[in-house]
C-alpha cells in the first residue's frame, strides 16, 4: 500500500430477529502484493442456516474469481450454475455486490439485485454511471448485472447495504414501504456531516444500528453494511519488551516520543524504562480489577500502559474470535484491541531481551515467548483485519 | 501515628500470574484505624523477579521493606509491624 493512502474496510450487521445464523456475508480479502483488496457483500435467498449458505458460497467464490481476474460475466455464470437449488421455491438465488479497489483508487463495482452502492466524495453523493451486463439463464428470466468502474479520490467512502437496511421498517407508519435507499443516503450524509472522520466500522454499526431502530429491534430480515473508506492512514505504535541492552533503552524511549499517531506500551519494564527516560511518571490504576489481566497504567503523552505478556495473550485470543467488530471496552487487552481497529498501520516494536522468571516451569504456559505472540497478533490483523503491519526489533 | 506507610504492588506479568492479582485487593483488608496513614499504589514492575537474591514473585514493597512470595497476610503483617500495633 502507497504510504501516503490506505483502504479502511469494515461492515456490521445484524440478524433477522430469532436467527442465530446469518444470509447475509460480507467478506473482504486483501491481495498484499498488489495492493488490492475485494470486498463482496452477499444476500442469501431466505434467511438462517440455508440463506447463510447460498451467501457464503457466493461470496468466497466471488472474491476468489475477481482476485485472480475472471471476467465478471463469466464469474456470474459459474456462481448461479453453482448454487444449490431451494426445493420449496426452486430456484437458487443469492445476490451479491463486489468491489475490488486497488490502493491507487482504481475500483470496478459489480452489482447483482442489491441496493445500488452508495459513493460519498467530500459530503455529497455521487452518482456513477453503470452499465448493464446480461447473462442468459436457460430456464429463468434473463439475470442483468450492473457493473460500474471509478477511479476512487481521497476521502472517498463507498456503502455497501443489504436489502435489510433499506427495505428496515417496512409496514411501520414512519416508513409504510420500507427505509428506502434515497433515505439511507441522506442518513449516511448527516452522519457523514456530523463526523467527518468517522471509521468506516462505526459508520458501518450506525446505519444497521439505525435500521434495526426501524424495526423496533426485530429486524425482519438481516441486515448487513459494509464500508470502504479510503483515507489518510491512521498510525499505531505498540512498543513491548525491553531492548536487547542498556544502550538501546533512549533509542526507543526516543522512537516512542518522536513517533505521530496513538501510542500503546505494553509491559511493566518497558513502561519502566520510557518512564525513566522521558521522566514522566507511571501510575498503575490499581482499581482497574479483573481477575485475568493486570490493571493499566497513566503516562503523559502515551495513549496506554499495559502489563506484557499476558495482556497480549489475551489480544490474540480476542482478535482471533471476534466475529463481529464490536468488543466491550474494559481491560486492557480489550483497550489494545480497539485500538488496533481503529487504526490501520500498526507498528511493533518489539524488544528482545528474555526475562526468565517468565521461563521458569512454574510459570504457567499461557506466558508464551513475546516474538511469537506478537507474530500471532501480526497475521491475525493483517489475514482478519487488513491491517498493515510493521515490526522491529531492538 | 503520624508516620505514613506507602504500599507498592507490582503488577508486573510474574507477580502477577504468582498470586499478585489478590495483593490489589489489599485496601478491603486494611484495619480502619490505619486508613489515613496507609497509601496503596501499583508499579507496573518493580523489577525484583530479575534477581534470585530477592526472593519469589509476587513483590510488594512497604516503605523500603521487600516482601517476596506476597500474600495480603504477610504485607497486613509488615504494615501493623510499621505501624506498631499488633
Amino acid at each position: 500500500m502507497t504510504e501516503d493512502y490506505f483502504l479502511e474496510v469494515d461492515y456490521y450487521q445484524g440478524f433477522k430477529h430469532n436467527q442465530m445464523v446469518g444470509g447475509d456475508v460480507f467478506l473482504s480479502h486483501k491481495i498484499k502484493e498488489e495492493n488490492r483488496i475485494i470486498s463482496v457483500l452477499s444476500d442469501g435467498l431466505g434467511s438462517g442456516i440455508k440463506a447463510s449458505v447460498l451467501a457464503t458460497l457466493t461470496s468466497t467464490m466471488a472474491s476468489t474469481f475477481v482476485s485472480n481476474y475472471i471476467g465478471v460475466k463469466e464469474t456470474a455464470e459459474i456462481i448461479m450454475r453453482t448454487l444449490p437449488v431451494c426445493r420449496q421455491r426452486k430456484i437458487s438465488y443469492s445476490t451479491f455486490s463486489i468491489v475490488d479497489i486497488d490502493s491507487e483508487g482504481n475500483t470496478r463495482i459489480i452489482e447483482y439485485d442489491n441496493p445500488g452502492f452508495i459513493l460519498i466524495r467530500n459530503g455529497m453523493p455521487v452518482k456513477i454511471e453503470k452499465s448493464p451486463v446480461k447473462i442468459d439463464r436457460k430456464q429463468y428470466r434473463d439475470t442483468i448485472l450492473k457493473y460500474a468502474s471509478f477511479k476512487a479520490q481521497k476521502g472517498d467512502r463507498i456503502i455497501l447495504c443489504s436489502d435489510g437496511v433499506s427495505q428496515s421498517g417496512m409496514g411501520t407508519p414512519s416508513y409504510p414501504l420500507g427505509w428506502g435507499e434515497k433515505e439511507v443516503e441522506k442518513y449516511v450524509l448527516n452522519i457523514i456531516s456530523e463526523n467527518s472522520g468517522i471509521s468506516a466500522r462505526d459508520l458501518a454499526k450506525r446505519i444497521v444500528n439505525k435500521a434495526m431502530q426501524n424495526d423496533s429491534y426485530k429486524c425482519k430480515d438481516d441486515t448487513t453494511c459494509g464500508v470502504i473508506f479510503y483515507r489518510k492512514p491512521r498510525r499505531l505504535l505498540v512498543v513491548t519488551g525491553p531492548p536487547i541492552d542498556k544502550e538501546r533503552d533512549s533509542v526507543l524511549a526516543n522512537m516512542v516520543e518522536s513517533f505521530e499517531g496513538n501510542k500503546i506500551i505494553c509491559g511493566g519494564t518497558t513502561a519502566n524504562i520510557v518512564s525513566r527516560e522521558l521522566k514522566r511518571s507511571v501510575t498503575v490504576n490499581i482499581r482497574d480489577l479483573h481477575p485475568d489481566i493486570p490493571p493499566t497504567s497513566d503516562m503523559k503523552g502515551i495513549d496506554l500502559v499495559t502489563e506484557g505478556i499476558i495482556t497480549l495473550g489475551k489480544v490474540a485470543e480476542l482478535l482471533e474470535n471476534s466475529l463481529v467488530t464490536d468488543t466491550k471496552i474494559s481491560t486492557g487487552a480489550d483497550k489494545i484491541v480497539n485500538m488496533m481497529l481503529n487504526n490501520d498501520i500498526i507498528h511493533f516494536v518489539v524488544g528482545t531481551k528474555i526475562n526468565e522468571v517468565h521461563q521458569d516451569p512454574n510459570m504457567p504456559v499461557e506466558l508464551e515467548i513475546r516474538r511469537n505472540v506478537v507474530k500471532k497478533i501480526m497475521k491475525l490483523l493483517e489475514d482478519k483485519h487488513l491491517k498493515e503491519t510493521k515490526l522491529q526489533f531492538i | 501515628m503520624d508516620t505514613r506507610i506507602t504500599v507498592r504492588i507490582c503488577t508486573g506479568t510474574a507477580c502477577y500470574v504468582m498470586g499478585g492479582a489478590n495483593l490489589l485487593t489489599l485496601e478491603d483488608y486494611i484495619p480502619e484505624q490505619l486508613h489515613e496513614i496507609v497509601s496503596i499504589e501499583g508499579s507496573p514492575c518493580l523489577e525484583y523477579c530479575k534477581s534470585k537474591e530477592k526472593g519469589a514473585p509476587p513483590f510488594a514493597i512497604v516503605n523500603g521493606v521487600i516482601i517476596d512470595s506476597a500474600t495480603v497476610g504477610l504485607v497486613l503483617d509488615e504494615i501493623k509491624k510499621q505501624a506498631h500495633i499488633d
